[in-house]
């Protein structure tokens, strides 16, 4: 979508206040970052290496946890970007084995409102709990969004021989993570909406699901898995399907254009196959599925980095149970143009467009993308085991967003490895 | 404990050396240590702002705040809405479902969902908040959202009221092992119930707003999975 440019007047100056640099050269070059949100619904963080994430919350009493107008910024390209300009469940779809049972626990729940839970306990140990309005009937404000830095493993290592000196250097370096999390109660079960925004750019989205199996649905051995004593209790096993909705707008700029990659074998060279990558263009509304060696990204016509290449977002996923048995949650991918009613992937409710009922009526009249919305399915076949009760260890499921060529250079690229970029002349 | 103090550190030496990195300055203004924290306890590792009061109104996509919800809600329910529509008990007036903020350009806009049971309908109102007017207004039948308070309260008292309040009470029974005495102490939840197979006794479902409920009784849910109460007929119904 296209950026806003109708700040408050008193958001803006909350933001410069914040930046700590009124007087600064930099203040006087960057262009001011605008939060679109009051401070108490603004987030910006600077993680240990130097990258920095600015973004406002809120939770919508259906959706939950809300992410509007993210930006990202580091050492190395101090100038803040704009990634996305708002994410979001579509759906959480969740249908028993036993096909007794099926629900849309969004849209006939809600994961705000009083489904939204207070953070205690270690909830948010080591983080900080902000306070917000929890979307509800009376918009109650409540600490309900954890924001906390958490180490996320080994960042990049390399050990380069100076043929001069004859020394090793090592590059070794430790990442971070940005994690911002709600929790939503539905029932028996309890589900963590999680983002993850790394000090690298990558922006990784969870759905964890942690709480109690169902105390009622138990069913025959061939639909389920013995719990507790002996073989008489059998669980059902039973389906998560997530739906995200993602909105980009790199740079700001919006207009993204939507790529998807193959590759194929390609004949045999002298020592092994050779593959080749092809692009296909996808300028319709349309869903999507996976093959071995696909993915998809969303690239900028207007937003290049330093290099002179389109910044974009390519679609990452992982492990992912399909399920075929909805037409509206078979779909892998599914892209269309962004309006404001289509607002979820299932059970879409609103008498605005009292048609548009799933992605597939929204994909149906293969409308040209200007802005398009990727809605990215997730699914998981949750097999119950002993060890579910009693909490259930959480299990996760989600996708990551890539920067694919955002910035010329790994953002954490130390200043002795600047002129490695591209083929080295020899 | 103690990687986390070398995090600290390389947190201070960053603020030092990155001059230009945002928010490191805004880290240094919010993230005070914790009041009353003990010397090497663990510190937040990310800002810990005041949120202050709340404001009147929010800026931007904010959430609504309770006070525009409040406006909202008042520009939406119409007189003639509040004359003719009618809420899930009955009385006079919308049943008042939810309001949130419009994602748009311009100024702030709330979009408030209200039910009418005298025709079934979901309602969508727009409304100006700067402006303070109703700017459009929708309507269709079997469309729904998550239930209410009241409506999950009403349903409550719709199936105690009923003869198959005794398969509530067996539920209460075999869950918690004591007698069913009163609603008190019961913490009752609901999703909307649409018909999808053919069952009678339930097919109206999704033209009527029909509600199950979750209810958790001393720590235990009761077996209710069975049970659809329709709040448009006021009828309770078993699944075959």
């Amino acid at each position: 979508m296209t950026y806003r440019k109708t700040a408050g007047a008193a958001a803006a100056l909350l933001t410069v206040a914040s930046l700590g640099l009124a007087g600064t050269p930099a203040a006087a070059k960057a262009p001011v970052a605008v939060a679109q949100c009051a401070a108490s619904s603004t987030v910006k963080e600077t993680l240990p290496n130097g990258t920095t994430w600015q973004l406002c919350w809120r939770v919508q009493d259906r959706a939950g946890l809300v992410l509007d107008d993210v930006f990202v910024s580091s050492k190395r390209y101090p100038t803040p970007v704009q990634v996305l300009d708002s994410i979001r469940l579509g759906q959480l779809n969740v249908p028993y084995d036993s096909g007794e049972t099926e629900y849309n626990d969004l849209t006939e729940y809600g994961f705000g409102g009083s489904n939204l839970e207070t953070l205690g306990g270690e909830d948010c140990k080591g983080g900080s709990a902000r306070e917000g309005s929890d979307g509800g009937p009376e918009a109650r404000r409540r600490k309900v969004l954890c924001v906390s830095a958490e180490p996320s493993g080994l960042a990049y290592r390399l050990k380069d021989y100076n043929y001069e000196t004859g020394a090793d250097k090592l590059y070794s370096k430790q990442g971070h993570d940005l994690v911002l999390r709600t929790i939503s109660k539905v029932g028996w079960y309890e589900y963590v909406s999680e983002y993850r925004l790394a000090d690298d750019g990558q922006i990784s989205v969870r759905l964890g699901a942690t709480g109690d199996l169902s105390p009622g649905d138990y069913v025959k051995a061939d639909r389920g898995w013995p719990i507790g004593k002996g073989a008489r209790d059998y669980a059902s096993m039973h389906y998560h399907s997530a739906i995200w909705r993602v909105d980009t707008n790199i740079d700001g700029k919006g207009g993204e254009k939507v790529e998807q990659y193959d590759t194929k074998t390609d004949g045999r060279g002298s020592m092994a196959a050779k593959l080749k990558t092809s692009m296909t263009k996808i300028d319709k509304e349309g869903t999507f599925t996976k093959a071995n060696r696909r993915w998809w990204r969303v690239v900028s016509e207007a937003s290049k980095n330093k290099d002179s290449h389109k910044r974009s977002l390519e679609l990452v996923t992982g492990a992912d149970d399909r399920y075929e048995a909805n037409p509206a949650t078979t779909p892998d991918v599914t892209f269309t143009e962004a309006r404001g009613c289509e607002k979820f992937a299932t059970d879409n409710a609103d008498p605005q467009c009292k048609t548009m009922k799933t992605i597939l009526d929204y994909v149906k009249d293969k409308q040209t993308l200007k802005n398009p919305v990727m809605w990215v399915r997730v699914g998981f076949h949750h097999v119950p085991r002993d060890e579910d009760q009693s909490p259930m260890p959480l299990h996760w499921q989600g996708f990551d967003l890539l920067p694919r060529d955002f910035t010329d250079m790994n953002p954490l690229t130390p200043a002795d490895r600047n002129g490695v970029n591209g083929q080295t002349d020899n | 404990m103690r990687q986390y103090r070398k995090w600290g550190w390389g947190l201070g030496i960053a603020s030092v050396t990155a001059v230009i990195a945002f928010g490191v300055a805004s880290w240094q203004v919010n993230a005070a240590p914790t009041p009353g924290a003990s010397p090497g306890a663990e510190q937040p590792r990310v800002s810990d702002p005041d949120p202050g009061p709340e404001p009147t109104a929010g800026t931007g996509n904010d959430a609504l705040t309770s006070a525009e919800v409040e406006k909202a809600r008042e520009i939406a329910v119409t007189p003639e809405l509040k004359e003719k529509a009618k809420d899930a008990s009955g009385a006079a007036g919308p049943e008042f479902l939810s309001a949130d903020i419009v994602d748009t350009d311009g100024g702030r806009r709330a979009e408030v969902y209200l039910y009418d049971y005298a025709t079934n309908n979901l309602i969508k109102q727009v409304v100006d908040l700067g402006g303070s007017k109703l700017t459009d207004s929708y309507s269709a039948a079997g469309l729904h959202l998550p239930a209410s308070a009241h409506e999950v309260d009403t349903a409550l008292d719709l199936l105690l009221a009923d003869p198959l309040a005794s398969e509530f009470k067996d539920a209460y029974a075999k869950a918690t092992g004591s007698q069913f005495a009163g609603k008190d102490g019961l913490k009752t939840t609901a999703h909307v119930f649409k018909a999808q197979a053919a069952d009678p006794a339930v097919a109206q479902c999704g033209e009527h707003r029909c509600l199950r409920l979750i209810v958790e009784a001393k720590g235990r849910y009761l077996d209710l999975g069975h049970l659809i109460i329709d709040l448009s007929g006021r009828t309770v119904a078993r699944l075959s």
